[in-house]
């Protein structure tokens, strides 16, 4: 959960890009990591396994100041998606404020989706965090590919929270940003209305957008006409 | 926080878990040899990490040598150590009383100061002659000696200065990066086997949790059984024996009609009589509540009443039953009643399996080493090979249907194995299916070890 500290003046935030292996989260995480500007984020960091080319998980930090003086740190992370690594998912996913859940839009893969959904919902829980006061945003990702499911199609992730749900084709860096975006605004909010962000700190939902997407190559999103704002 | 123990990726990164000190030493070592000025490294917390001093020991220690100096030197140490400098990775100059100058940076890491370094102190390019700061800090201060202790202090401009610090800057956050990726591979590998170990534990808690349970509704299903099994017994004895009384003509004289029927209630009685004493026998087994009562036994009598007391059976069906016992069979020690139990379980079996006309032989032999086979042979329908490891468990039948041909519990077999292996002794079973089984029961002549009577678990009938 969010870490405020008053005295550094200072809010950490931890994004998670949860999903099937082969979904597309790292690639999620190196399309952000091109796009964002070196001044607001660190490196992309890689722990892999030795013996596979098994992803163990990605992590990459970003962090602005805000005109009130707050430093806002947000930390985005990747679990592993394969099965046995169902402990390390786990434990990445603890304290979490936001969750971004990427999905092969692909109706072949409408099992293994839901399947990670509801393990997803499952860890979230172990975490003692509620998978419905949660901000989650859908990535539907693979956009290009053939035999795609329609909206209809969608009701198996939508029982028991009411996610948002986001277009994407990782590879081509489209959506990333797109998705990146709607989380945050959800995770402004959430965070407004549990500890009074705009009261508390002086931070505006346009200004914690903004703060970080003018440092984003927004070029060729539906962002770059809307003005990055709310 | 519920559930998991804190990760570590929900800490705070601190310098000194980055680094190996040894190593970061030596490169911290090898920079200033390679520039010829000094550096220290601190935390966050302003804990001094790494100190490598380079050419200011000579003049540093003559201003030490007067109070005033250590004074003045102590502040500045503390100023470049501990003054707020902006959080950003630029370099910061700070000057000594003395001439000489420091430039200070932070260590930034993932938009945190996570330290700072210090570079110097180095003489400034624009130096030409001691300060009256340093001269004037004792009436004795020998200028001239402390002018050729700076000798030895690298001269450095302003800009160079920088240029070092960030080449330094950047040789440390690649360090600080790499030990960053190690110290969360190394523990995140760590946590995940703990969480793992966590998760099976409980699993293992759960499932040793239902194990009890089911074994105290085992215990529970047993006990129940031989009290249904008890209670059932006592007015089916009133039923039997006043049928028997009717048919002896005790309440007055029947026609042959109600004889039949009589007869028919009484049969069926006995039957109903048998099975429940079954299951009763089955239970007290399953409960270790069997005792032998040993006595010397001529087991060719025992195998002559077996097949005796089935004969009526066989006659109905036209059935041959033959005896073959040899006439030097020893005696043999086991429980009298338990073992004849088993021979007239094993042939009403082989009367009940063998078609009309057919042939059942009972018979016994000296096996060695040191036992005695008592066999049942039939040529009824036989039993097929995927059956016959199984004929022995409770409740097990060939025909598990709800139509099958032959009646039964499924319980008399299991009974027999249960008795003999508490003899000490072993069944066997062989068979052809259309040609006839053989059933041998091998008891031991000398009974030597006495095992606890248990039945063998109950299998799940064939459907």
């Amino acid at each position: 959960m969010v870490a405020i500290n008053s005295e550094t003046r200072e809010v950490a935030l931890k994004v998670v890009y949860y999903g099937p292996a082969l979904s597309g989260k790292t690639t999620n995480l190196q399309a952000l990591f091109q796009k964002i500007d070196p001044s607001v984020r660190g490196r992309l960091m890689t722990l892999d396994t030795r013996d596979d080319r098994t992803l163990f998980f990605d992590m990459m930090p970003v962090f602005f100041r805000s005109a009130s003086g707050i430093k806002v740190k947000l930390k985005l992370y990747t679990v592993p998606g394969q099965v046995m690594h169902e402990s390390t998912r786990r434990i990445v996913l603890q304290g979490t404020d936001a969750v971004v859940f990427v999905a092969d839009a692909r109706r072949a893969e409408t099992a293994s989706t839901y399947a990670y959904w509801v393990n997803m919902l499952k860890n979230l829980e172990a975490n003692g965090l509620d998978p419905r006061a949660l901000p989650i945003v859908v990535q539907l990702n693979k956009r290009d590919l053939p035999d795609l499911r329609t909206d209809e199609e969608l009701k198996d992730l939508t029982q028991m929270v009411k996610p948002v749900f986001m277009p994407a084709v990782a590879i081509r860096g489209e959506g990333v940003l797109e998705t990146l975006h709607a989380l945050l605004v959800l995770l402004y909010r959430a965070l407004d209305s549990r500890v009074g962000f705009e009261r508390n700190f002086h931070i505006t939902e346009r200004e914690f957008i903004s703060q970080l997407f003018s440092h984003v190559d927004l070029r060729g999103t539906q962002l770059a006409s809307a003005g990055a704002s709310p | 926080m519920t559930g998991l123990p804190p990760s570590v990726l929900q800490q705070e990164v601190a310098l000194g878990d980055l680094l190996d000190a040894r190593t970061f030493t030596e490169v911290c070592q090898s920079f200033a040899e390679l520039y010829r000025v000094g550096v220290k490294v601190f935390d966050a917390q302003g804990n001094r990490l790494v100190e490598v001093k380079v050419g200011n020991a000579d003049f540093c220690g003559y201003i030490w040598q007067k109070p005033d100096g250590r004074s003045q030197c102590m502040a500045t140490v503390q100023r470049v150590k501990g003054d707020k400098v902006p959080d950003e990775a630029k370099p910061v100059a700070f000057d000594c009383f003395s001439g000489c100058r420091y430039v200070v940076q932070p260590v930034v890491y993932e938009g945190d100061v996570i330290g700072r370094i210090v570079f110097g102190p180095f003489v400034p390019d624009g130096l030409l002659q001691l300060p009256r700061t340093l001269t004037s800090i004792a009436p004795d201060f020998d200028s001239a000696l402390a002018a050729s202790y700076l000798q030895k202090i690298r001269r450095v401009p302003q800009p160079t200065a920088e240029k070092i610090m960030k080449h330094f800057s950047e040789i440390l956050d690649v360090l600080v990066f790499s030990g960053h990726k190690n110290l969360l591979t190394a523990r995140l590998h760590i946590e995940a086997v703990q969480e793992s170990y966590r998760e099976l534990q409980d699993k293992n808690r759960q499932l040793e949790d239902s194990f009890a349970k089911l074994k105290e509704l085992d215990r529970l299903k047993s006990n129940f059984l031989a009290t249904m099994s008890h209670e059932l017994r006592t007015p089916l004895t009133s039923v039997i024996g006043y049928s028997e009384m009717m048919l002896e003509g005790l309440g007055g004289s029947l026609t042959d009609e109600q004889r039949e029927y009589i007869g028919i209630i009484m049969e069926k009685g006995e039957n109903l009589l048998q099975l429940i004493t079954s299951i009763l026998d089955i239970t007290k087994i399953e409960a270790g509540r069997i005792r032998l009562v040993m006595s010397e036994v001529d087991l060719g009598q025992l195998l002559r009443d077996a097949a005796a007391t089935v004969l009526p059976h066989a006659r109905k069906k036209k059935i041959t039953l033959a005896c073959e016992v040899p006439d030097d069979l020893p005696k043999v020690m086991s429980d009298r009643e338990k073992v004849r139990q088993c021979l007239v379980n094993l042939v009403s079996n082989a009367v009940k399996f063998t078609p009309a006309e057919g042939k059942v032989t009972v018979g016994a032999s000296v096996a060695p080493p040191g036992r005695v086979a008592l066999f049942v042979e039939d040529n009824g329908i036989g039993i097929a090979e995927e059956h016959l490891a199984k004929v022995w468990d409770v409740f097990y039948q060939v025909d598990g249907s709800n139509t099958r041909e032959y009646g039964g519990a499924g319980l008399g077999l299991a009974i027999v194995k249960s008795f003999v292996e508490a003899h000490g002794g072993e069944v066997q079973v062989k068979s052809t299916p259309g040609n006839g089984s053989t059933f041998t029961l091998l008891l031991p002549l000398r009974r030597e070890s006495v095992a606890p009577v248990r039945a063998a678990p109950a299998e799940r009938r064939a459907s």
